[in-house]
């Protein structure tokens, strides 16, 4: 495959091209003909829009799982409701994230543009192996039904494959700390506390309202909040995508404008989101919705008007929280917050447990997937981790198959497991 | 110690805009649902209990609703101008 020309210089023949490395001149350590790095940015650019897409559909419990669970709207409703909306949303957002990652890792300048050193590929592949650990951390926590933050399974992947390209330089772990750890142990407390009052005081006033209109007034209250939940959902989180592909342009040099976003970037990451939301991650909804709470729509309005405020609020206020930990917050505290409300709380600490593990695990996917892309090198390198990644994708979707939880059984009794006593024994889930 | 100490005065300011909005709101939404059901939300000595809302039962859900609508498109415009609005 190659052989040594020189002290300081390695041939390498792969697929009848012939690349060049020089360890005289480090300055280009990934040298590739432009046809390989057009490769590597579309593979990059593809793996982005399913990263949003697993994005939208993990996240559509956040907003409509309450929704669901009380019959405030039929299923199939509740999801293509949050998808028109999410979808409107992206398309809503009018700031570039394009400094996304330079809250946790150094591949980026103050003002978004790709470290001179690792302009090209070397950055593109960083970001590529980011985006496998974010996207196989959401396909896994999916198939066990956990509700699991999307941004920081993108974090942990491009930290992982940072600390692989750039050893713990790469990193800047003051923002993990800040952006990272603190909120993800806040966000489910303040979260849980505010739905907890609201909960609390809405049985106190509406005691007097009849039962029956009350479960219905609840019911538009709750879509209503619900749909300011998702349409800042599609904002927010489709905005990261559209920032992860446009560093990618400017890494390969079709781009140059650090304050702009190309239109058919935002048109691919809106609908990519909203037919990831419309697809529906019923295993998630089906845990937020009658795993956590048996909720009724007032508790369901509460939660979700906690989330739209939270969400809404925090990142104006200096501390951006997860939507998808303040989401789950609301929902446990509006069973804390009715007297007499079962919440269960194995359930909630499965959660929690994921979401510790959630950093290390994307960031361990990121690092392999970076080994394996930069040992290989080139665009077979990328190719090679690619097809891993659609093999895993594949691998899990035939996993979730042996007890599918869809439209039809999301809100079945629930009996110590994500798995409808209807279906198969439950044992394939953990 | 500084991360924890920003931390802290964040978190201290999205809880009480958490309160006053994400407690708050769907207060005044049940506040809206109980004066359109019985009439009886701001004077205590009021009718009993009827189907039809009183004028008084129904001037008070308009207002509650009312201030709930604007609460919404509040919402809305912060999540498309937030970042000019607030920085």
């Amino acid at each position: 495959m190659y052989t040594w020309i020189a002290t300081d210089e390695l041939w390498m023949n792969l697929a009848g091209r012939t690349f060049r490395w020089s360890t005289a001149q480090p300055t280009l350590p990934h040298a590739c003909n432009v046809t390989e790095a057009f490769f590597i940015l579309a593979v990059v650019i593809v793996t982005a829009l399913a990263f949003d897409f697993t994005n939208g559909f993990h996240d559509t419990g956040n907003a409509m799982a309450t929704s669901i669970a009380t019959g405030a709207l039929r299923p199939k409703v509740a999801v293509a409701l949050s998808a028109v909306l999410n979808l409107v949303g992206a398309f809503l957002s009018i700031e570039v994230a394009l400094t996304v990652s330079n809250k946790v890792v150094n591949i980026q300048g103050a003002d978004g543009s790709p470290v001179t050193a690792l302009m090209g590929v070397p950055i593109l592949t960083i970001v590529f192996a980011g985006l496998v650990g974010g996207i196989l951390w959401n396909l896994a926590t999916w198939l066990l039904g956990l509700p699991s933050s999307s941004s920081h399974a993108l974090f942990g992947g491009l930290i992982g494959a940072a600390i692989a390209a750039l050893g713990t330089d790469g990193v800047k772990w003051d923002g993990v700390i800040s952006s990272i750890v603190i909120p993800a142990v806040a966000a489910p407390i303040v979260a849980g506390l505010v739905a907890a009052v609201g909960t609390w005081l809405i049985y106190r006033i509406a005691a007097t309202v009849p039962d029956q209109r009350r479960e219905q007034g609840f019911r538009w209250g709750q879509i209503g909040s619900a749909s300011l939940v998702s349409l800042a959902h599609g904002t927010n989180d489709a905005q990261k995508t559209m920032g992860v592909i446009t560093l990618a342009l400017i890494a390969y040099g079709s781009w140059t404008d650090l304050h702009a976003v190309p239109f058919w970037v935002k048109g691919a990451c809106a609908v990519a989101i909203a037919a990831g939301t419309y697809v529906g991650g019923w295993r998630v909804i089906r845990t937020l919705g009658k795993g956590l709470v048996e909720i009724a729509s007032p508790q369901g309005m509460a939660a979700e008007a906690s989330s739209a405020a939270i969400i809404l609020s925090s990142s104006h206020l200096g501390m951006a929280l997860s939507t998808t930990h303040v989401a789950t917050g609301s929902i446990l505290g509006s069973g804390v917050g009715r007297k007499g409300a079962a919440v269960r709380w194995a359930v909630a600490g499965r959660m929690v447990v994921a979401w510790v593990i959630t950093l290390p695990a994307a960031a361990l996917v990121g690092a392999l997937c970076w080994f394996l892309a930069d040992t290989i090198s080139g665009a077979l390198g990328v190719a090679v981790v690619f097809v891993i990644l659609l093999a895993a994708a594949v691998a899990i979707f035939q996993h979730s198959r042996k007890a599918p939880i869809d439209a039809a059984n999301v809100n079945d009794e629930w009996q110590d497991g994500l798995a409808p006593a209807t279906t198969e024994p439950a044992k394939v889930l953990v | 110690m500084e991360i924890l100490t920003k931390s802290f005065v964040a978190l201290w300011q999205v809880l009480a805009v958490g309160l006053l909005l994400g407690a708050g709101l769907p207060a005044l939404f049940a506040l809206g649902l109980r004066s359109l059901s019985s009439g009886r939300v701001v004077v205590t000595e009021g009718p009993a209990p009827q189907s039809k809302a009183s004028a008084l039962g129904l001037t008070g859900a308009v207002v509650c609703f009312a201030i709930l609508g604007l609460a919404v498109a509040f919402g809305i415009i912060v999540i498309i101008f937030g970042k000019q609005l607030f920085g």
